[in-house]
C-alpha cells in the first residue's frame, strides 16, 4: 500500500491525513473539488496562512494520493508535536477558541463558513495556536444557519465555564467526551447564576433544552422557512467571542502552583543544578525533550537552551496555565505545555482506541527530564521503583533523572501521615532498579543538598 | 455538511442570532442618542458665564 492512515482523520468524506515515508499529507476527494478551488481562490487561504492562522501546505503530485478519490494532495507543514484539548491549560483552550471564532469570522467576510469547529482542529506550534484543518471551509449558503454552532459550544464554551464557574478539574471531562461536554450535563453542573447570564442561558442552558425539545423534529418542520442573515452569523459569532473572553481562571489554589516558590532549593544549589542538567543535555544533543513534573518551566527553559522543542509537562493545573501565560507573553516559541498525569497518563482512545494516540505512542523523547519527581512517584504513590524505570524507558531515549533521599524534607513532607514502607527507596536501590533499563552515563550530587543527578540513555528494553 | 447540527441546535441559533442582533441594534441606537443629546446638551462651562 505504502502510506499510513492518521487514525483519527476519518470522520469527513472531503478528504483524509495519512503518512507516506514518514511525511505527512492531505489528500482533497473529487467530491470536495469544487468548495476547495473556491476556498483556494477566494484568497482566505494566503490570508489565514500568511498570518500564521491556518497551516500552510504546498501541493505534490497526485502520484502521492492515497486512493483513487483524490482530486488533489497536499503536504502540510508538519506539527511538532500533537496535544490534545484534554491535555490544555484552561488559557490554552481558550486560546483555541478565540482562534477558531477569529477563523471563522474571517471565513464569513470573504462568503466562506467552517463546516466544523472541532477543537482538534487546532494544534499548537511555536507557541501559538494554529488550525490545521485545511479542508474545514466551504462556501456559505445564505440563508442558512452555522451547522457548527453545537460543537463549538460543546468543544469550547461549555469546557471553558464550567473550569472558570465550578472547578478547574472539569476540563478532564473533555477526557471522557471527546466529542465535546454534552451541553445538557453542563447545564445541569453550571452554577445557577449562569441563569442569569444571557450568553449562557442562550448558548448552554436553553440550548440543552432545545436539543431535547426537538429531538425528533425534522429541520424544515421546525424552523419553518427561518434564514439567517451573513450579519446574523457574525453577531452570533461576536457575541461567542465575548462570551468566552470574558471567562477567567486565576492560576492558583491548586497543590503545587506555588511550589516553585516553596521548595527547599538554595539559590546556589538550583543554579548547580541548572548547569548539570545542561550539561547533560548538551552532550545528548536532543531535539525534542519532555519535561516531566515541570511544574512552572523553570528547568524546560533550561533546556530550550539546548533542545529546540521541550514539551513541559505537569499534572497540576494551575502550573501549566501559569508556564502557558509565560510563553504567551514572551512570545516563546520552543515550548508546549501540558497536563499531564503520570500515574494516568492520556490514553489511546476513540473509535477502535486509535483515534487519539496516548502520549506514549507520541514518542518516544529523545530526552526526558525528571526532576524533583521520583519520591513523588514512588513514596507519593507507591510505584516500585523498577516500573517507573521501565515506563520511562519507554517513553524516552535519554533520562535526566534527579534521586530525591528521605533525607530531604519534601520525602520527609511525604512520609508526616503514614509509614515508611519502602525499605528500597534508596540510593543503591534506586540505582539498581534504573540498571535494569538504562546504562548510567554520569551521576553528580547536587550542592548544598542531599540529591543527585543522574544522566542515562535507554537500554530500549522497557516494553 | 458533514456533522449533524441537531434541529433543536439550529432552531436555537435562530433564536439567539435574533436576540442579539436586536440587543446589539438597541446598544447602537442608545449609543446613537447619546452621542445626539451630547451635541445638543451646552457645556457646564458656558452656564457658567465662561467663553
Amino acid at each position: 500500500m505504502g502510506w499510513q492512515a492518521v487514525e483519527g482523520s476519518f470522520r469527513d468524506p472531503s478528504g483524509f491525513v495519512y503518512t507516506r515515508d514518514g511525511t505527512l499529507y492531505r489528500q482533497v476527494n473529487s467530491s470536495f473539488r469544487e468548495p476547495f478551488e473556491a476556498f483556494l481562490a477566494s484568497g482566505l487561504y494566503d490570508e489565514l496562512a500568511t498570518e500564521g492562522l491556518l497551516v500552510p501546505h504546498r501541493s505534490v503530485g497526485l502520484e502521492l494520493s492515497a486512493s483513487p478519490e483524490a482530486y488533489a494532495v497536499l503536504q502540510p507543514d508538519r506539527v511538532g508535536f500533537i496535544s490534545y484539548p484534554y491535555e490544555w491549560s484552561f488559557g490554552q483552550l481558550q486560546d483555541a477558541a478565540a482562534l477558531t471564532l477569529e477563523v471563522q469570522r474571517r471565513a464569513l467576510a470573504r462568503g466562506f463558513t467552517l463546516r466544523d469547529s472541532s477543537a482538534y482542529n487546532v494544534q499548537f506550534q511555536g507557541g501559538r495556536p494554529l488550525f490545521i484543518d485545511t479542508l474545514s471551509f466551504a462556501p456559505l449558503e445564505e440563508g442558512k444557519a452555522w451547522p457548527a454552532y453545537k460543537q463549538f459550544c460543546q468543544h469550547f464554551l461549555l469546557p471553558l465555564m464550567l473550569m472558570s464557574s465550578r472547578d478547574i478539574r472539569f476540563g478532564q471531562l473533555l477526557r471522557s467526551y471527546i466529542d465535546g461536554i454534552p451541553l445538557d450535563l453542563g447545564s445541569a453542573l453550571l452554577p445557577r447564576r449562569t441563569w442569569a447570564r444571557l450568553s449562557t442561558l442562550l448558548h448552554i442552558h436553553l440550548h440543552a433544552w432545545a436539543l431535547g425539545r426537538y429531538s425528533d423534529t425534522a429541520v424544515g418542520s421546525a424552523t419553518k422557512g427561518r434564514s439567517m442573515s451573513r450579519q446574523g452569523l457574525l453577531t452570533l459569532v461576536k457575541n461567542l467571542g465575548d462570551a468566552t473572553r470574558r471567562l477567567s481562571w486565576r492560576a492558583s489554589g491548586t497543590e503545587w502552583a506555588d511550589y516553585v516558590d516553596d521548595n527547599n532549593y538554595t539559590a546556589a544549589a538550583s543554579q548547580n543544578k541548572r548547569n548539570l542538567v545542561i550539561g547533560y543535555l548538551r552532550r545528548a544533543s536532543p531535539r525534542t525533550v519532555w519535561d516531566l513534573g515541570a511544574n512552572t518551566g523553570e528547568y524546560s527553559r533550561a533546556a530550550r537552551e539546548v533542545a529546540p522543542q521541550v514539551i513541559s509537562f505537569d499534572v497540576d493545573p494551575a502550573a501549566v496555565e501559569r508556564n502557558h501565560r509565560r510563553v504567551r507573553a514572551e512570545g516563546e516559541t520552543g515550548t508546549l505545555p501540558l497536563l499531564l498525569d503520570l500515574t494516568n497518563p492520556s490514553p489511546a482512545q476513540g473509535w477502535a482506541g486509535r483515534e487519539r494516540l496516548s502520549v506514549e505512542d507520541r514518542g518516544p523523547a529523545d530526552a526526558l527530564l525528571a526532576l524533583a519527581l521520583i519520591h513523588h512517584l514512588a513514596i507519593g504513590h507507591n510505584l516500585p521503583l523498577e516500573q517507573i524505570a521501565r515506563y520511562l524507558s519507554r517513553i524516552g531515549r535519554r533520562l535526566v533523572i534527579e534521586f530525591v533521599p528521605k533525607s530531604d524534607s519534601q520525602v520527609k513532607r511525604l512520609l508526616l501521615s503514614r509509614p515508611d514502607i519502602f525499605p528500597h527507596y534508596t540510593k543503591d536501590g534506586f540505582e539498581q532498579a534504573f540498571a535494569r533499563y538504562f546504562t548510567v552515563e554520569s551521576v553528580s550530587p547536587i550542592e548544598g543538598s542531599d540529591r543527585w543527578l543522574y544522566a542515562m540513555s535507554s537500554r530500549g528494553n522497557g516494553g | 455538511m458533514y456533522i449533524d447540527p441537531t434541529t433543536g441546535s439550529l432552531v436555537l441559533q435562530f433564536v439567539a442570532a435574533g436576540v442579539l442582533s436586536i440587543l446589539a441594534m438597541a446598544s447602537r441606537a442608545r449609543e446613537a442618542l447619546k452621542s445626539f443629546f451630547k451635541l445638543l446638551v451646552p457645556r457646564r462651562g458656558r452656564w457658567a458665564g465662561k467663553p
